[in-house]
């Protein structure tokens, strides 16, 4: 197990090594120069010129990305050009609200694909089930910023329910900072509570044809024993699988959200980095972003390969 | 301040009685405010203390140095929490701030006499010295943006404690106007030399204004608190603090206005402001602005190298169309580059009114009876997005094709700067003294600068010079005035609107005296 | 398949880990399918309506739309919908319906194009790595993971600066998002295809190798490839809405459903029809995209059929 986890890991290395040229030169090749940008009312050609010098952005590009890949390699991300502060430190300023949200987001969507994916596979071909595969699917296909927009409007201005904008640590105040996350945590919640649902749907009729559960029927176990105890662990774990894939897209992804929301997350992040040419910190947070995409996909997996005795060995 | 008389609408009568308070509240600002009644005396509201006003603006500030800042936003904290040597009326007129009076004994000289008994935050004395050691700093500091501001600027000589020369290199009659922002603004030398680069997110005592820094938590908000030992007895600050937060969205901004969340907001888009006016929730003022806003056309390359082809485009655009349908009259037609506010402005000049007739007769000139077409190059605001519609619309009806290129903001500025463009969008937040709208855009400069059309006529860098040595107003208007009719001759420029920018308030909010260059300052302000 | 981002909306949905198609996994359980394949025989129609509604749309456009999609009214901005405009005007005074059946030709054809280049570029970089096999798979493979970790939403945004304004540059750059996608799944194709006998039986009989490639293995990775296809076009449609909202796309004054929602975003209170007219037309399209997509695969692909 080890060896595998450890070659796996090794396999990851030249993934991420093009990761950091693309990265670069992508950036690098838009147009538009972060120094033009931060100093858009100045004319002091000096100070730009000086403000290049000192963060290298004067020398030859292949310079600039072996200096990068170097500084790298000894575990230094660099610092933002706009507001001079390591990127670390941006990103983990704006880790914990992408966290939360991503979080509270798949709580949202267990708790309302649950029930709706167990009923639609229990009562296969039913109503319910219609309606579930319908919801579904409607949950995939609405865009996001139009819930968004409708929610905010229902929620926000018409009945003043809920903040629609701002952000408020529900760890240092649980109920503002859960109000503050309800609006966008939905917005994601039900994209995801979609996707869930099918997966949920699915794994439990594949569950509940097996034999084990026919052999439980037949010893007169009722129906909601039967899910309860049998059908459901096992159609879980596609589930788990599933939300553990989208934790890693959900923190660099959730941009529109952020945006509507006005919430300082990742996303919004590197978006504003991206449009105002921020090169260490697009970088940075493209490479930390990949990486932790790729890791979560690792570790799914292996989780997988050791939950399903049939994939263990491959 | 815009006479608006409207019809009596539920926000006019908030307003009406916001103003009432502002002008009792107020009454030590000698520049009183013309709707509802100029200088007559009102029911006085005392002011109460304490409260924490949120305001919200589009981003977050950048840097807490005045000297090392850039951008639009931080002047807003800055006006607050420092203060700058002369400060400006509602007309625009330069009033004693840090510095009690001035005089000009020759134009290249310039002394002023310091206010005493004014203390910085964090308790050292604001004296010559320090005013001596700010503009050094201005000068020296490698990453100092207010080098170019302060260029005139010479040698500052120490007369006595509170007594301070500036010499110049040469006269500059926009000086003056320039210091009251900030390349005025006084920073605490103790504190500067021992925060070092750490000013910049920390800026606790280096100020001298009627509220002081307390933290900015980045992406969240920046928070500043009432200084109890501020110089000025008279009138606030009366807030106990003021939070300010960023909401990049502008209808999320609206929202978080109406829904309580936030006090204030500094700009509403005219497309909100007829509804927000009709709203009971929300208090909305019209503040004319020193805005120009333009389009750049480039001087060195075809089709705009031709000066009857710009001319054609210009007879061609219908701007009172532009700003009744795009800008909802949330402003008016521009005839150059000085807004209304500006005591240089020539209301004897109008704006170039819609000739179609004349148009083709420009394009036949040009060598383009046929037409021609041409890229506008515009970034992706959506009321940017709308007016480049409208006015490719209007100019088809004269024959000419207008393409539209959107492009980011980053892109606009590095195609703006490298004058890689045929017509390109420009927006100047504006400058209290028309130098500030004019001489960088208009004077022959070459290699990278914010002359993007390139243009250069000796006939406009000799009153673009001449402006600045003379410092008679008179005289100064004269030459502006001259300036603006050649402008409209030879359009390094279309101008299309100097925009009024309202502000939007909770009614709880009284006191707020608005001054055109945009700056909220919250020291009269307090909370119902 | 590739992850899904409902943040984003830029990548398609995930179905169930159980059928990523990577060589090695065991065949995908089926019994699952038998229901997905009876709803989707009911659903299909419809799908296919919406289709043949948003083809026909976007082929006759100028022959359908009421009005001029950009003829602008000033006096008339913002008019409810009525009698002459059925779903309104906008901010500058165009109509609405107008503007959205014109903007069916900019959502297909950055759906169909995205895809389009994804499903060529993609499947021949896995018909490459799938074939060639050693470090030539290795090298593509790592490719293709090194763009799939790329945050999708980034990647689009950098390449349409890159690439300039328009709606070129945004269906390039989305091609290029979704091109992992068809290379992991052609490869995997290619993979089980070509462990099969008779392409062993073609090898000995000495058939030359690009042959064997065009003749035998292509016909039947077919079926899978528009299988994805038919279910990306909807989320590649989505994607361009989602970028156009945040402003990339389309030059002014062409309409998409993307920029009208995105103008018409600050209306939403004053007038509505402006969000809601494109929003519905996107909504309905991916729906019924999505119904043709199910039944397509139910269609195509054998394997997935009990």
């Amino acid at each position: 197990m080890g060896r595998l986890i450890l070659r796996r890991l090794a396999a990851t290395i030249p993934v991420l090594l093009l990761v950091t040229a693309g990265v670069f030169a992508l950036i690098h090749l838009t147009p538009g120069d972060p120094i033009d940008a931060m100093m858009a009312e100045s004319v002091d050609d000096s100070v730009k010129r000086e403000l290049r010098r000192e963060l290298g952005l004067d020398r030859p590009l292949y310079l600039q990305y072996a200096t990068w890949m170097g500084r790298l390699l000894q575990g230094d991300l660099g610092r933002s050009i706009r507001n001079r502060e390591p990127v670390i430190e941006n990103v983990s300023r704006r880790i914990r609200p992408s966290l939360q949200l991503a979080g509270l987001a798949m709580a949202i969507s267990l708790l309302v694909a649950t029930p709706i994916g167990i009923l639609s596979a229990a009562r296969r071909n039913s109503t319910i089930d219609r309606c579930g595969t319908t919801f579904a699917l409607f949950g995939i296909c609405m865009p996001n910023f139009l819930i968004a927009l409708l929610l905010i409007f229902v929620f926000g201005v018409t009945l003043r329910w809920l903040p629609i904008s701002g952000y408020v640590d529900p760890l240092e105040e649980p109920w503002d900072g859960l109000r503050s996350l309800t609006l966008p945590a939905i917005t994601l919640g039900l994209a995801l509570a979609a996707v869930v649902t099918r997966t949920l749907r699915s794994s439990m009729l594949e569950a509940l044809s097996e034999d084990y559960i026919r052999t439980a029927r037949a010893k007169g176990l009722s129906d909601g024993a039967v899910v309860r105890r049998h059908a459901l662990k096992n159609a879980l774990i596609p589930v788990v699988t599933v939300l553990g894939l989208q934790l890693g897209t959900l923190i660099g992804g959730a941009v529109i959200t952020e945006y509507v929301f006005a919430l300082p997350g990742v996303g919004r992040l590197v978006v504003d980095a991206v449009f105002a040419r921020d090169y260490p910190l697009v970088q940075g947070v493209v490479l930390l972003i990949a990486v932790g995409f790729i890791l979560s996909n690792l570790a799914v997996d292996l989780l997988y390969g050791l939950i399903d005795p049939r994939i263990r060995h491959r | 301040m815009a006479a608006h008389q409207p019809d009596a609408t539920p926000s006019d009568l908030s307003r009406r009685a916001f103003l009432r308070t502002t002008l009792a509240a107020g009454a030590v600002a000698p520049a009183a405010l013309a709707a509802g009644g100029a200088g007559r005396a009102w029911a006085q509201e005392t002011p109460k203390k304490g409260g924490t006003l949120r305001v919200a603006f589009y981003i977050e500030a950048a840097t807490m140095d005045p000297h090392m800042s850039g951008s639009k936003i931080d002047r807003q904290v800055y006006h607050n929490i420092f203060e700058p040597l002369v400060v400006l009326d509602t007309n625009l007129g330069v009033k004693p701030g840090l510095a009690e009076s001035w005089q000009q004994p020759d134009p290249k000289t310039l002394v002023f006499k310091l206010r005493r008994g004014v203390k910085f935050h964090d308790g050292t004395d604001f004296n010559a010295e320090a005013v001596k050691f700010n503009f050094n700093r201005m000068k020296t500091e490698p990453k100092s943006v207010r080098k170019g501001e302060v260029a005139s600027i010479d040698t500052v000589d120490i007369l006595d404690t509170y007594t301070v020369k500036l010499n110049l290199r040469r006269p500059d009659a926009a000086l003056l106007a320039t210091l009251t922002d900030r390349a005025g603004m006084m920073v605490s030398p103790k504190t500067a030399q021992e925060r070092g680069a750490e000013l910049e997110r920390n800026a606790k005592g280096a100020g001298t204004g009627p509220f002081v820094f307390v933290e900015w938590v980045k992406d969240d908000h920046l928070l500043i608190r009432r200084n109890d030992g501020y110089w000025n007895k008279q009138g606030g600050p009366y807030l106990e603090q003021i939070r300010y937060r960023p909401i990049p969205d502008d209808t999320v901004k609206l929202q978080s206005l109406q829904a309580g969340e936030i006090h204030v907001m500094d700009y509403v888009q005219p497309r909100d402001v007829a509804a927000v006016k009709a709203d009971r929730n929300v208090v909305v003022l019209d503040v004319p602005s020193l805005a120009d806003f333009a389009y750049q056309l480039n001087h060195t390359r075809p089709p705009f190298d031709n000066r009857a082809l710009r001319q054609a485009v210009a007879y061609a655009l219908d701007l009172e169309q532009i700003v009744k349908g795009v800008w909802l009259n949330v402003g008016v037609p521009a005839n150059g580059p000085i807004p209304p506010t500006s005591w240089a402005y020539d209301r004897t000049i109008p704006f170039i009114k819609r000739d179609l007739a004349k148009a083709k007769a420009k394009l036949a000139e040009g060598g383009k009876a046929g037409g021609f077409t041409f890229t506008v190059t515009t970034n992706n605001i959506p009321i940017n997005v709308q007016e480049a519609e409208v006015i490719q619309a209007q100019l088809a009806e004269a024959g000419i094709t207008m393409k539209i290129k959107l492009v980011d903001s980053s892109t606009l500025i590095s195609d703006g700067n490298a004058k890689n463009f045929e017509m390109i969008s420009f927006q100047w937040s504006g400058r209290p003294d028309p130098d500030g709208n004019t001489f960088q855009f208009y004077r022959t400069t070459p290699g990278t600068s914010l002359n993007w059309s390139g243009i250069s006529n000796p006939q406009i860098d000799a009153l673009l010079d001449k402006s600045r040595e003379v410092s008679s107003q008179a005289e100064r208007k004269k030459l502006f005035s001259q300036l603006t009719r050649i402008l409209q001759e030879e359009l390094p420029m279309v101008f299309i609107v100097h925009p009024v920018e309202p502000k939007a308030f909770s009614p709880r909010v009284q006191g707020y005296d608005p001054i055109p260059d945009g700056m909220m300052r919250f020291k009269d302000v307090w909370l119902k | 398949m590739a992850s899904s981002t409902p943040g984003s909306g830029i990548a398609e949905p995930v179905t169930a880990p159980l059928t990523r198609a990577v060589p090695g996994r065991p065949a995908p359980a089926r019994r699952w399918r038998t229901l997905r394949h009876a709803a989707g025989a009911r659903l299909a129609p419809f799908g296919a309506a919406v289709l043949l509604v948003a083809v026909l749309a976007a082929m006759l456009a100028p022959a359908v739309a009421p009005h001029d999609p950009l003829k602008q009214d000033l006096n008339h901005a913002l008019a409810r919908p009525d009698r002459a405009h059925l779903l309104g005007t906008d901010n500058v005074g165009r109509d609405v319906l107008s503007r959205v059946i014109w903007g069916t030709r900019v959502s297909l054809v950055a759906g169909l194009g995205s895809v389009g280049i994804a499903m060529l570029v993609g499947g021949l970089l896995g018909l490459l790595a799938g074939y060639a096999g050693g470090r030539v798979d290795g090298l593509v493979m790592r490719l293709m993971d090194a763009v799939l970790s790329f945050p999708p939403l980034v990647l689009a945004l950098a390449l349409g600066a890159v690439l300039g304004a328009g709606l070129s540059g945004v269906v390039i750059a989305l091609g290029v998002v979704y091109t992992p996608t068809f290379a992991r799944l052609m490869r995997g194709q290619v993979l089980s295809i070509t462990a099969r006998e008779y392409v062993d039986a073609a090898r000995a009989l000495g058939v030359p190798g690009w042959r064997i490639a065009w003749s035998h293995v292509l016909p039947n990775v077919t079926a899978p490839i528009v299988v994805q296809a038919s279910l990306s076009v909807a989320f590649a449609i989505l994607a361009e809405a989602s970028l156009s909202f945040l402003g990339l796309g389309v030059q002014p004054p062409a309409p998409s459903w993307g920029s009208m929602i995105n103008a018409g975003r600050g209306y939403l209170q004053q007038a509505p029809w402006i969000v809601f007219g494109p929003g519905a037309a996107l909504f309905v399209t991916v729906v019924g995209l999505n119904f043709v997509g199910d039944a397509v695969r139910d269609a195509l692909d054998p394997r997935l059929r009990v």
